[in-house]
């Protein structure tokens, strides 16, 4: 039990704060949001170099070998720095996966370019009919056929919320080609091309702005067998896994941000001056700081417990869940209680980041799974608990049920003045 | 960051629940156990108390020459849980928890001798003698006074809200000793015999079945040797016993959850069973968040008593605010959940979930005052952990004056 970090940690912790201060102020935030593709190649090609896209990967495929927690610590940064990238489709879903279920060929071919910034990943997974049916994220949601034709199968469908699918080299599909049995056991991932004839992307107009999602349209894409990543119909658990570690990192993003937040609202309460006083000596406006702080230290916390058991690679659905189903709403309770102490102030672009980061929010919140899914994600698992252990020793009869007495004043008299 | 437990803690943790789970009677009844007014119950805590002396769990953290086992907070925290986990609950925990660990912080070594090893061995009950009818959140305002008198102090005044519901063999008083701006500077801790000529009690019963008390001192007479740490400085020695009584809170495990889903599981309601309810499913998963939150704060402030250097000053310690703040939040959804029934006590054949819950929301009512209210620590995190301002008390009666001049 240790909630610090290690030395290690706390100097990639550092050393990330540095960078994004210096390359991504204020001013690059706002013009990477409003620009077409949504992020920096600059940046990205810097971060590459700075080794973020391979904390989690083998070295020999150009990775550090550093863990889910290393990774976690990053995340915490990246969302304090409200940096947009396409670094978990890349990364976590994309790499995480191929990592996982991909042949040697494959990983000798994809990971170098991931860790070196010259690949772009996206992950299409979930669709417009099962998402609104509330089993995005699901096995159930997958729909979209692959039909096997010769040395290619076909994808013909839609997929919709698909993260940096606009600027993706290569996008990650989960596409059903079994029918029949679990709902998990006919999934099969395809890395198809990005470029191949019939798909195409439209960018979603989303409140977030902190992302860019797209409806990706398949029309009878074909896609050679060999790009099949893991298992014919054995798609799901590897899937499963990388968006488990992925809606980690979408919690530790919004815990930094919500640090941020923290910091940004509480010096905001000591300097704003109302009625000749700095607003935070009002009890109300500092019992909407210490409920900020609640809700930042509290997500901290299972998100790091959640990240620490998948690291060690425990079972860990129900940690996940109560992190992802904590942490999104923590962080949206965060948020609100900073614009009761920003009041209009902080509803305006123009005087500071406040908007952007309650916007973040809008995204991550939903994206790998919503609160909702999420609990009740936690009580299948609380289903699993045994019944209540039962103490052994020898009854004694002094909690029969009638024996117990009412709290009444003379009752009470009594003993008492018979103790006294 | 880890979030594991060591071969040993994990064998002390199944030691722990070994020893509950043989000693604890089947019938066993958590809920009611803690009553007044019924003296085999209390004798019952009482023995089970004894057995685990024995063991030496109760004063586990202490060093060894005093009773103790010479427990790591983790290894305490273990106990802590098993305890949660077992609802269990020492009569003599107020020694335990508080003047135990504050007199063996800041106590001569005739006071540790005199004072600590008694408590050790469960042979003596102590209350917490702090708060006064005008000194409530407002705990520097102590109004007792103790006046040196040759060897002696005595004290005279009033305590009220002073829980326990057993004979007290020693009163852990704050007493004003020296008039003093700020007030807080002029304080001091006194153990004061319960039987000393010159107290006298009365009886403060609560909606939750508790016993609360009000203490009267009229010249009580006590040796200048009872006095706990430096004359004076009994205010900076009680906000650290406010922190010991922090940390004795119990950090959660799974025990409540178990329940509940087990419960959940077995009943029905129009002939599904409640689990199957999607409003109960959400209630259940609410549950599952705040009992995660806890047990994670629990240990947080575990490990920040022993890593001060790296995880921050205690000041800003959430784990009593949280659990404070949860808890009416908490009982009222166990009450939503069941409905009319929720106000059948325990006892009546039509009673759900053994008629705890009702209860629970009582105790809650009561439970979320002592060693600070959330609203007091709301402010006490604001201004000691984040650092925002407050009106320094020696402007409080210029405000107090200028308000009655607005009238």
């Amino acid at each position: 039990m240790d909630f610090s970090l290690s030395e290690e940690q706390e100097m990639l912790k550092t050393m990330a704060r540095d960078f994004l201060e210096t390359e991504c102020p204020e001013a690059v935030i706002r013009d990477t949001l409003r620009s077409d593709k949504g992020y920096s190649p600059e940046l990205w090609g810097k971060i590459a170099e700075l080794g973020w896209m391979g904390i989690s990967f083998p070295e020999k495929y150009g990775g550090t070998e550093q863990s889910i927690i290393d990774l976690a610590v990053l995340y915490e940064e990246m969302g304090r720095g409200l940096f947009a990238s396409p670094h978990l489709s890349t990364v976590v879903l994309g790499g995480e996966t191929i990592l996982a279920a991909g042949s040697e060929a494959q990983k000798d071919e994809l990971l170098p370019k991931i860790v070196n910034g010259e690949l772009i990943l996206s992950a299409a997974i979930t669709e417009p009919q099962s998402s609104w049916d509330g089993k995005a994220w699901e096995p159930e949601g997958v729909t979209v056929p692959a039909v096997a034709a010769g040395d290619d199968y076909v994808i013909d469908g839609v997929k919709l919320f698909v993260h940096d699918a606009h600027v993706a080299d290569h996008i990650l599909c989960a596409a059903r080609t079994g029918n029949g049995g679990k709902a998990a056991d006919g999934i099969t991932l395809f890395l198809v091309d990005a470029k191949s004839p019939g798909i195409t992307c439209n960018i979603l107009d989303t409140v977030s702005g902190s992302n860019k999602q797209s409806e990706v349209i398949f029309d009878k894409v074909k896609v050679p067998k060999k790009n099949i990543i893991g298992e014919l119909n054995g798609g799901w658990a590897p899937l499963a896994r990388s968006m488990q570690i992925g809606a980690v990192m979408l919690c530790a993003e919004m815990v930094g941000a919500g640090q941020k937040v923290l910091e940004l609202t509480v010096d905001y309460a000591k300097t704003r001056i109302q009625f000749d006083m700095p607003i935070g000596i009002n009890q109300h406006v500092q019992a909407h700081c210490v409920y900020l702080v609640g809700n930042v230290d509290t997500s901290r916390w299972v998100t790091y417990l959640a990240a620490w058991k998948l690291s060690e690679n425990m079972d860990c659905d129900l940690d996940v869940s109560i992190a992802k189903a904590w942490t999104s709403e923590a962080y949206e309770r965060a948020c609100w209680l900073a614009h009761q102490v920003f009041a209009g102030v902080g509803s305006t672009e123009a005087l500071g980041l406040m908007p952007l980061y309650t916007r973040m929010g809008n995204s991550d919140q939903y994206y790998l799974g919503d609160p909702s899914q999420h609990m009740e994600v936690i009580v299948r698992e609380l289903e699993k608990l045994p019944p209540q252990e039962k103490p052994k020793g020898k009854p004694l009869g002094l909690w029969e049920p009638g024996g117990e007495k009412l709290p009444a004043w003379d009752i009470w008299k009594e003993y008492y003045e018979r103790n006294r | 960051m880890e979030f594991g437990f060591t071969e040993e803690q994990e064998k002390l943790r199944k030691e722990i629940h070994d020893f509950f789970q043989e000693v604890l009677p089947e019938d066993y009844n958590p809920a009611a156990v803690r009553r007044a007014g019924d003296e085999s119950r209390e004798q019952f805590a009482l023995d089970l108390q004894k057995k685990a002396v024995e063991k030496g769990y109760p004063s586990a953290g202490w060093p060894k020459k005093y009773g103790g086992l010479g427990f790591t907070s983790i290894e305490q925290g273990i106990v802590s849980e098993q305890m949660n986990y077992w609802q269990v609950a020492w009569p003599g925990a107020m020694g335990y928890n508080l003047v135990g660990p504050v007199t063996l912080a800041v106590g001569t070594d005739e006071q540790k001798e005199r004072f600590v090893p008694p408590i050790a061995r469960g042979e003596v009950i102590c209350f917490e003698a702090f708060t006064e009818p005008n000194a409530g959140s407002d705990e520097a305002n102590c109004q007792l006074r103790a006046v040196p008198d040759g060897d002696d102090y005595i004290l005279n005044g009033q305590k009220t809200f002073i829980s326990g519901s057993r004979k007290p063999d020693w009163l852990y008083t704050l007493a004003r000793t020296e008039d003093t701006i700020p007030v807080h500077r002029g304080l001091s801790l006194i153990m004061v015999p319960g039987d000393a000529p010159g107290v006298s009690y009365a009886v403060l019963p609560t909606m939750g079945g508790s016993m609360q008390n009000e203490i009267f001192y009229d010249n009580v007479r006590v040796p200048k040797t009872n006095l706990l740490g430096e004359v004076n400085r009994g205010f900076y020695h009680a906000m650290a016993t406010f922190e010991f009584e922090r940390a004795a809170v119990g950090v959660d495990a799974r025990r409540g959850m178990e329940r509940l889903v087990d419960f959940c599981r077995k009943e029905k309601r129009n002939g599904k069973p409640l689990i199957e309810d999607p409003e109960v499913r959400k209630m259940l998963a609410r549950a599952a968040m705040q009992r995660q939150v806890m047990w994670l704060s629990g240990w947080y402030g575990a490990c920040r008593r022993t890593q001060r250097d790296k995880l921050g000053p205690q000041s800003y310690d959430l784990t009593m605010f949280l659990r404070k703040d949860a808890a009416p939040e908490q009982a009222e959804d166990l009450m939503d959940m069941l409905g009319i029934y929720a106000q059948l006590k325990p006892g009546s054949k039509y009673a759900k979930y053994d008629g705890a819950i009702q209860r629970q929301q009582w105790e809650a009512s009561r439970v979320i005052h002592p060693a600070g209210s959330p609203e007091i620590l709301k402010v006490v995190i604001a201004n000691r952990g984040l650092g925002l301002p407050r009106i320094p008390r020696k402007f409080n009666s210029q405000i107090n004056e200028a308000l009655e001049e607005s009238r």
